[in-house]
């Protein structure tokens, strides 16, 4: 659905009427930067960039395009984009909310960060940094990269033991929905308007019987446009410790995970293959990487023990004392100096409290292109997936050894983040149709296999949901009600 | 008023004779609203105790079709008033398997009729555990899990709604919905997704007090149980014992100067990640609990000890893997305790939990005690936000809780509010409870009213102190329109009505 | 006997939270033998339980519910077994059992009460015993010769049980006491009736002619200390007299008696047994055996009672007696149910039950079997003829191999 010129002419009219022109563009190069992302999704035409700078600006936004059945397609993160998300499918209008990026508080005592969709992990950390806190990240996420975004798509974080469920850390958040109406969450719900409301907009349920945040959550703005969100922050440790299990079998590292985070003993805890490792540390390239990738252990556990305000030394003591019992149980022992990267130790603990240093996005480092495959499930699978999608690379003679492999333990590990990155040459078309049909391939045999692709993005929204009409259904009923008009990521998902 | 003849036969073949009825002695037991809500209800038309959710689907259908009302339910508190003529309870007791205990990944799936008293031990066993609400050891799991949540432990753990996993819910209009990766072939981990999460259709703050369909099956997540793997309990009622290894569960009991102090100290144990459970507590809600009937209540009462020690009490119970971190624990207590100078309470109070740590945490023993003072129990707040604003709600409790004392309408315990932190201080709950007597005449006057005086005194200050219950219109606009909203999902997925 | 209304506390104070169908925490074991109630167990429906007993009496005593067979044969399908009772009493201040019992008489005073129990009550009247034997063979187990004091104070009462279908219990009870070196005496012709089965099923009238006499009989004779061997009539003598009569004489059970004479050494067991065992706490002798003390007060506001009430919560059973005795018992193991003590779940003799539901008296005995098998135990031990019958027939129905012992029985083989 691409509007024809007049019906963009009176949709960039009333638009104008509210926006200021810095606010508007329809410069083909910017437009442009929008149309596509990493991601297989076909380019998109989207006809206008629009910059709200307030929650009323975006109301007004979404009256417009209710009205003139325009779609609109949020976007909250600077470029590079993997996942398609923002990818218009049915053209439509760009809702850039990079310069709402406000950070509206940063409160210690009760460890949370209020803050505007354009807030990036760039800016965030840092701020939190000044005060003591400390915003539990994904792994190495841009440093343009919104934080809102992150949460709400349910991205893991690196620290699961402060994960309770899937959708921790992201607390309430205010949302325009489709018909314009705002709306706001849990305890940010009420009594009363934002400036009267006394509370600090932490309880992230209700309010009542339904939890409006989640419908908001995984959906790529389909449901509605986040103007702010409340999400976590904890204490900067005084005092970190950094641990490295190598090992070729995974499941041994999934079981230690699993051990160490039933009894909360680590803080930052996840596994890396060979390759995304020495993608992530590679000083030079390519010499360094691929000395890393051969020294690395097929699999490294990375893990980071810590203490805090008051007697940091006891507690890390203590907690290494499990660490070690636990991994005497496996016949391992954890050690300080990363196994085939020694001195990159300092590296790694940094490259764990920040965003991605550099100019190029890690993942884009290698061959300049990334397809990421990932999806949940239980810790004590992971393995098996892994082996899934080694079976597949190798049917596609995609080099076995130059797959990216990252186990994320979320929820305490009660759950896992797997994921499979697909380096390749986004130049060589032979190469690229190769790994277009390896990801599809791989996918599909890892959701036969019980993988949950939780985060449906691009393709794999059809392939999940074709299988499951009753839960289509249900999303189906709850867009009407949010999005009646259906102009909110269009084409997205199941809508 | 009973069913119609043909609607009870229909419902009959689906549950077999042995599993209706519509005799008036038996669903006297569902009309009786106990305490607080004295008086004969109307009860429901008929009872039915399905045993599959096939069973409840058809049933489900059934009401639909021939438009009766029906309500789901499994422990009973409160059933008596939600009965009306011509309606259908089903009693799901009978759904009582505990379909898997995972281990390894730490859920366990359940069905509504499994009882706190029958899951618990089990996990025990395990090694395992799961944040247990606190209504009383008989109370249906699966109901405590989609309808309330609040515990004692959640400073180490978490509101239950975070330990809610995927679910199988027979929908308002009859049909399966599979809510979560359970709904995806993966099994029962994850409550969310695909994409946007139905999750958010189960249960809010609140649930939907069987209002919305029907739950028959959750998947809730675990913890580690650092206790012993049978419950050590011994003697005989109503004196019973539970101890726990000393070295590894200690429970203190510090009184501070003043409530800034008390909840600065809260805060940092949180910080601190020190404590499986740290609360403010109930202070006469606790001397209910570990008396044995209400003279015994009223003997220690009156003693001034309770209003001396814990109007502002923080209980902090330690429950650590080794006696290392145990010591470990009790040190970093220590030092927050000394530098918000707090102190320990008077040792008869503290020294009970040595003996029964059941009274306030693993399963919350004896519960139903506090509803012996006369049987009025009111609790009003119930909500949940940051510690800081929980105790600035707190503050304010005197403003309308006085008037109720002066005129001697409460029993005189102004300090009777909790505030229990979740996940390591980063939010909290609070919540009143006033003890009155329901064989006076005026008892009517006193629970809506202090209700209805503790929320005007929220929304006068913006205190996000409760969370609507229900979709009103007069509240609905105060609390971003989501009354609203709230209609409107009921509306869409109400069953379509046949013409 | 309190009356109905006397118990509108009681009703008004439920606040239908399950606790009369539920062990409590620190009781719970896991997911099997959890619940109490035999009547919820295995009805389902919560009329089936204190609960919904309390509610039904609320109902039937404000004239809201007519009486109707199926009422009345719901109201006599509880056991009065009163595991309901003490685990309502542990958390609230209230009396479960009491208002069933209340509730039955008041089903008796209104014509209602059912045929098989007031036969039974007929029999009593004319032959002084349950089963309606000739009250003339009511010794007939003593054995032959046997010398008895005339002047003792003791006094072994044997009851309808041991006296006609269980004298293997009478006898063995007679060789404890003289191995004890109790000096006793039977009541001869003018032993009666308890009457339990009488105040069990709400023959109110009845049970207080049973307990006048009986209690005349003691007085008369000189009786200060009466011995029991039956569960029945130990729990009746201290839980249902002294509501009617002044109840001023001690009742012991026998179990009592021999750990007494363990701790003197003057009963030392001297063989060995090999055995595997499981206690059955019998209702009568466990939670329903503290002795009523009556209590006349008011309640006050907030519940205080004033005077303060002397509770019976099945604190002070007959628990731990006969476990030091099995204990005690070289080669005995002794294992435990999941339901002992005062959750002791009934054998399915209670309440008048066998006599009009026998068929679900049976399917409560083999619940209890299915646990005590669930021990690993070879044998079940009891301590109440009633039950024995009740486990009997139900092992023999299951073809249950487990073995059945009356503890008098163990005691005797040890001796």
């Amino acid at each position: 659905m691409v509007n024809p010129p007049d019906v963009n002419n009176t949709l960039k009219n009333c638009l104008n009427e509210i926006l200021k022109p810095a606010q508007i563009s329809d410069q083909p190069e910017l437009i442009d930067k929008y149309s596509h992302d990493y991601s297989f999704q076909d380019k998109g035409s989207p006809s206008l960039v629009v910059f709200p700078g307030t929650k009323e600006e975006v109301q007004a936004i979404v009256r417009i395009a209710a009205e003139t059945k325009t779609p609109l397609v949020p976007v909250s993160s600077g470029p590079p984009r993997f996942h398609g998300g923002t990818v218009p499918e049915k053209g439509g209008v760009i809702v850039d909310f990079s310069r709402m990026n406000k950070i509206r508080k940063i409160n210690t005592p009760d460890r949370y960060a209020w803050i505007e969709p354009g807030v990036t992990f760039g800016e965030l950390i840092p701020e939190l940094k000044k005060q003591g806190l400390k915003l539990v990240a994904p792994l190495l996420p841009r440093a343009n990269k919104s934080v809102v975004a992150s949460r709400l798509e349910r991205e893991p974080v690196i620290i699961p033991k402060y994960q309770y469920d899937f959708i921790d850390p992201l607390m309430t958040l205010e949302v325009v929905y489709g018909t314009g109406e705002e709306f706001r969450t849990g305890s940010a719900s009420g009594p009363g308007t934002l400036e009267t409301l006394k509370a600090d907009k932490v309880n992230p349920w209700g309010p009542g019987s339904v939890d409006y945040f989640r419908f908001i959550s995984g959906a790529q703005g389909t449901m509605g446009l986040v103007t702010w969100a409340i999400t976590k922050v904890e204490v900067l440790p005084a005092l970190q410790k950094l641990y490295f299990i190598p090992h070729k079998d995974l499941t041994v590292l999934t079981d230690i995970m699993n051990q160490l985070l039933r009894r909360r003993v680590v803080d930052e805890c996840l596994a890396l293959n060979n390759v995304d490792l020495a993608a992530m540390l590679a000083s030079s390239w390519p010499d360094d990487f691929k000395k890393l990738k051969k020294d690395l252990s097929p699999w490294t556990l990375i893990l980071c023990l810590a203490g805090y305000k008051r007697r940091p030394e006891e507690r890390i003591a203590i907690m290494e004392k499990y660490l070690n019992e636990i991994c005497a149980d496996f016949k391992v022992k954890p050690v300080n100096t990363l196994p085939g990267g020694a001195g990159k130790e300092k590296e790694i603990l940094e490259l764990l409290s920040g965003p991605c240093p550099g100019e190029t996005y890690w993942k884009l480092r290698y061959k300049g292109a990334c397809h990421d495959i990932f999806f949940l499930s239980t810790l004590s699978r992971a393995a098996e997936f892994a082996a899934v999608m080694q079976k597949a690379a190798a049917k596609y003679r995609y080099p076995r050894e130059d797959i990216g492999g990252y186990i994320q333990p979320m929820v305490q590990g009660r759950g896992c983040h797997s994921e499979f990155n697909l380096f390749c040459d986004e130049t060589n078309q032979a190469e690229l149709d190769e790994v277009k049909k390896l990801f599809a391939d791989a996918s599909e045999a890892l959701l036969k296999n019980g993988a949950f692709f939780t985060r449906p993005y691009g393709t794999w929204a059809d392939m999940v949901y074709s299988r499951y009409p009753e839960q289509v259904e249900a999303l189906k009923k709850l867009k009407g009600i949010f999005d009646p008009h259906n102009i909110l990521n269009p084409g997205k998902l199941c809508f | 008023m009973s069913i119609p003849a043909n609607i009870y036969k229909m419902l009959e073949d689906i549950v077999g004779p042995e599993y209706i009825s519509d005799k008036e002695y038996v669903l006297a037991a569902y009309r009786h609203a106990g305490p607080g809500g004295r008086g004969q209800q109307a009860g429901p038309g008929a009872i039915v105790l399905p045993g599959s959710t096939e069973e409840v689907q058809a049933i489900v259908k059934l009401c639909n079709k021939h438009n009766v009302k029906y309500a789901a339910i499994v422990s009973l508190f409160s059933v008596g008033r939600i009965g009306q003529p011509g309606m259908v309870f089903l009693n799901l007791q009978r759904m009582n398997r505990i379909l898997e205990i995972n281990e390894t990944d730490r859920y366990a799936v359940i069905e509504p009729g499994v009882r706190h008293v029958q899951l618990k031990p089990e996990l025990m066993k395990r090694g395992l555990n799961y944040p247990t609400a606190s209504v009383g050891p008989g109370a249906s799991v699966l109901a405590n899990f989609i309808t309330s949540g609040d515990h004692h432990m959640q400073h180490g753990a978490s509101r239950v709604n975070r330990y809610l996993m995927a679910t199988e819910w027979v929908m308002p209009n009859g049909e399966i919905l599979k809510v979560g990766s359970l709904g995806n072939n993966a099994g029962w981990f994850c409550p969310d997704g695909p994409g946007p999460s139905l999750r958010g259709l189960i249960k809010g703050w609140n649930g939907w007090s069987g209002g919305f369909g029907i739950v028959t099956k959750i998947a809730i997540g675990l913890d580690v149980w650092k206790g012993p793997a049978v419950m050590p309990g011994e003697g005989h009622s109503p004196s019973y014992t539970v101890r726990m290894p000393p070295d590894k569960h200690k429970v203190y009991i510090f009184k501070f100067p003043t409530a800034e102090k008390l909840r600065d100290a809260m805060l940092e144990m949180g910080k601190a990640e020190i404590g499986n459970a740290v609360l403010k507590y109930f202070y006469a809600t606790e001397c209910s609990l570990t008396t044995t009937s209400a003279n015994e209540f009223f003997e220690v009462w009156n003693s001034g000890l309770y209003q001396r020690e814990l109007p502002l009490a923080l209980w902090v119970y330690l429950a650590t893997a080794s006696p290392e971190e145990m010591q470990y624990e009790e040190r970093v207590m220590w030092d927050i305790v000394k530098e918000m100078d707090g102190q320990p309470v008077d040792e008869s109070i503290r020294k009970k939990y040595d003996d029964n740590i059941d009274h306030m945490f693993i399963i919350v023993s004896f519960l139903q005690r506090v509803l012996r003072l006369g049987g009025g129990w009111a609790g009003v707040k119930l909500g949940g936000d940051s510690v800081s604003h929980m105790f600035q709600v707190a503050g304010a409790i005197p403003e309308f809780l006085n008037e109720f004392i002066d005129k001697k309408m409460i029993i005189d315990a102004p300090n009777n509010w909790q505030i229990i932190p979740m996940e390591y201080g980063h939010l909290a709950h609070i919540e009143m409870l006033c003890f009155y007597d329901v064989t006076q005449p005026d008892h009517p006057n006193v629970m809506m009213p202090l209700m209805q005086r503790s929320a005007e005194t929220d929304i006068k200050h913006g205190f996000h102190a409760s969370t609507p219950m229900a979709s009103n219109p007069a509240i609905g606009p105060l609390y971003s329109n989501f009354n609203l909203w709230v209609d409107k999902i009921k509306k869409a997925f109400e069953p379509v009505k046949e013409l | 006997m309190e009356s109905l209304k006397d118990f509108l506390y009681t009703m008004n104070s439920c606040n239908q939270c399950g606790q009369c169908k539920w062990v409590l925490g620190p009781k719970m074991r896991g997911w099997k033998y959890a619940e109490v109630c035999p009547i919820h167990l295995r009805y389902g429906f919560d009329a089936y339980s204190g609960q919904g007993l309390i509610n039904i009496a609320q109902e039937i005593l404000e004239g809201r519910l007519r009486y109707e067979d199926g009422l009345i044969q719901l109201i006599y399908t509880c056991l009065t077994c009163g595991a309901c009772d003490v685990n309502c009493k542990s958390i609230r201040d209230m009396e479960v059992l009491d208002t069933i019992l209340a509730l039955r008489a008041k089903c008796v005073e209104d014509g209602q009460g059912l045929t098989e129990h007031m036969q039974i009550a007929r029999k009593i009247e004319k032959t002084h015993n349950i089963y309606g034997n000739p009250h003339d063979k009511r010794f007939n187990w003593l054995p032959e010769g046997k010398k008895l004091s005339d002047t003792s104070s003791v006094a072994y009462f044997a009851g309808c049980a041991a006296a006609y279908t269980h004298p293997e219990i009478a006898v063995n009870t007679l060789k404890i006491l003289d191995a004890a070196g109790i000096t006793y005496k039977v009541l001869g012709a003018e032993e009666y009736c308890c009457g339990a089965m009488l105040w069990r099923t709400g023959q109110t009238e009845a049970f207080k002619k049973a307990a006048e006499q009986n209690l005349a009989v003691l007085k008369k004779q000189g009786i200060k200390t009466l011995i029991t061997s039956c569960a029945e009539c130990y729990g009746t003598f201290r839980g249902g007299y002294p509501r009617f009569v002044d109840m001023d004489v001690e009742v012991l059970y026998i179990s009592e008696v021999v750990t007494d004479a363990i701790k003197t050494g003057k009963i030392k067991f001297k063989k060995k047994q090999n055995l595997k065992v499981t206690y059955h706490d019998p209702c009568m002798l466990g939670r329903l055996s503290e002795k009523y003390v009556p209590w006349n007060g008011k309640i006050e506001a907030y519940g205080v009672h004033v005077p303060p009430k002397p509770w019976r919560r099945g604190t002070n059973g007959v628990y731990e007696a006969p476990r030091e005795i099995i204990k005690a018992i070289p080669g005995v193991t002794l294992v435990e149910m999941v339901r002992n003590a005062e959750n002791s779940f009934c054998c399915g003799a209670g309440g008048g039950v066998p006599a009009v539901l026998p068929e679900f008296a049976q399917w409560v005995a083999a619940e209890r079997l299915d646990e005590a098998g669930s021990t690993g135990a070879a044998a079940l031990v009891s301590a109440c003829p009633f039950c024995q019958d009740s486990f009997t027939n139900a092992l023999a129905a299951n073809r249950n191999k487990m073995r059945y012992y009356d503890l008098t029985e163990l005691v005797v083989k040890a001796l």
